[in-house]
């Protein structure tokens, strides 16, 4: 994950890439795949898409790295600039969607599949969350990829962190009010959630 | 700073879902192809940047002869305004006759658009535009 990535090895790297040393940039891209790959999915949804995103999003860092001014962290100049690349991109060639009206709903809790209707039910939530206006898709989008850290997500978008509340907290009561019957009875609580994702990435 | 998400009981579900999701592991040669790309990039040579320093004076006397041209087209207008008519601008048949050096002009235009489309070539196609 971000948090545990060394600044140090980020900034030796840096430093060894603007003195001329081209393959140093493979440890920035080895440390670094992760968390852009999955930035740039959560923005489209789309395996392939998202790797080629982000590669994108790395041959613009090596462009600009003498532009990085070590003002703020490496992975915030990464995240801010690959959310730039990521936003173009898909102005460019946006991703298909239906309106949030129209987005599946989730099946209910079957008896003898019920590991498999959660997952779909989960799955159309996510997918529902790309169908929401671009000014709260965002803020929502890397919200949650930055584990619910306003902060992060508001300096990854460059704005306010106020801003980013506000729409954060109109995307949610968007989705809240697409998918009405995600109430506390059939929801997997969030500990829940958040314990089986850790078993995911482990 | 990061919340302590796990004291946070009153989550709904539509957190627990977005918050919830597993992490995407690249494909094996994602590393490999990025590196590539990168390595193309920087072993293609870097543009040579437009000699500014260089058309300095030549843009310096542009700009002096505009300036000069633009005084003189004042001072005349000032001078003589009643001369000054936008009907004198249309130009008679007859007078065609006295465009002949306009087809020097011309050539000279072409010549200098010839020249700059073969400095840029050799430049390898960069600088100014």
């Amino acid at each position: 994950m971000p948090a545990a990535i060394s600044a140090e090895e980020d900034l030796a790297d840096v430093n060894r890439v603007l003195a001329g040393e081209v393959q140093a940039f493979e440890g920035i891209v080895r440390r670094w795949q992760g968390p852009l790959v999955n930035m740039a999915w959560r923005y489209c949804r789309d395996r392939g898409r998202a790797e080629e995103m982000a590669q994108e999003a790395f041959l613009r860092a090596w462009r600009g790295l003498a532009g990085w001014r070590r003002e703020s962290s490496f992975s915030t100049w990464l995240f801010a600039l690959a959310a730039n690349v990521f936003r173009s991109e898909l102005q460019r060639f946006p991703v298909v969607n239906v309106p949030l009206e129209d987005a599946a709903e989730p099946s209910g809790p079957a008896t003898q599949h019920e590991g498999l209707a959660r997952k779909l039910s989960d799955e159309s939530v996510r997918r529902a969350v790309l169908a929401l206006p671009r000014r709260y898709r965002e803020p929502v989008v890397l919200y949650y990829f930055h584990e619910m850290d306003v902060a992060a997500a508001s300096r990854t978008m460059k704005l306010p962190e106020g801003t980013v509340k506000a729409r954060l907290a109109r995307g949610r009561e968007m989705l809240k009010k697409r998918f009405p019957q995600l109430g506390e009875e059939g929801s997997m609580p969030l500990k829940l959630a958040l314990e089986q994702k850790k078993e995911i990435t482990q | 700073m990061k919340r302590n998400l796990n004291s946070r009981t009153d989550e709904n579900a539509i957190d627990a879902i977005l918050a919830g999701e597993g992490e995407l592991i690249p494909s094996s040669g994602f590393l490999a192809a990025t590196m590539e790309r990168v390595r193309e990039e920087a072993s293609v040579p870097k543009p040579i940047p437009f000699p500014w320093l260089r058309s300095l004076p030549g843009l310096v006397l542009v700009a002096a002869v505009l300036g000069w041209c633009g005084f003189e087209v004042v001072r005349v207008a000032l001078a003589h305004p009643e001369e000054i008519s936008f009907a004198k601008m249309h130009v008679a048949a007859a007078n065609w006759t006295a465009l002949g050096p306009a087809g020097w002009v011309a050539l000279a235009l072409g010549i200098s658009l010839l020249s700059w489309l073969l400095s840029r070539k050799l430049a390898g196609g960069s600088g100014l535009l």
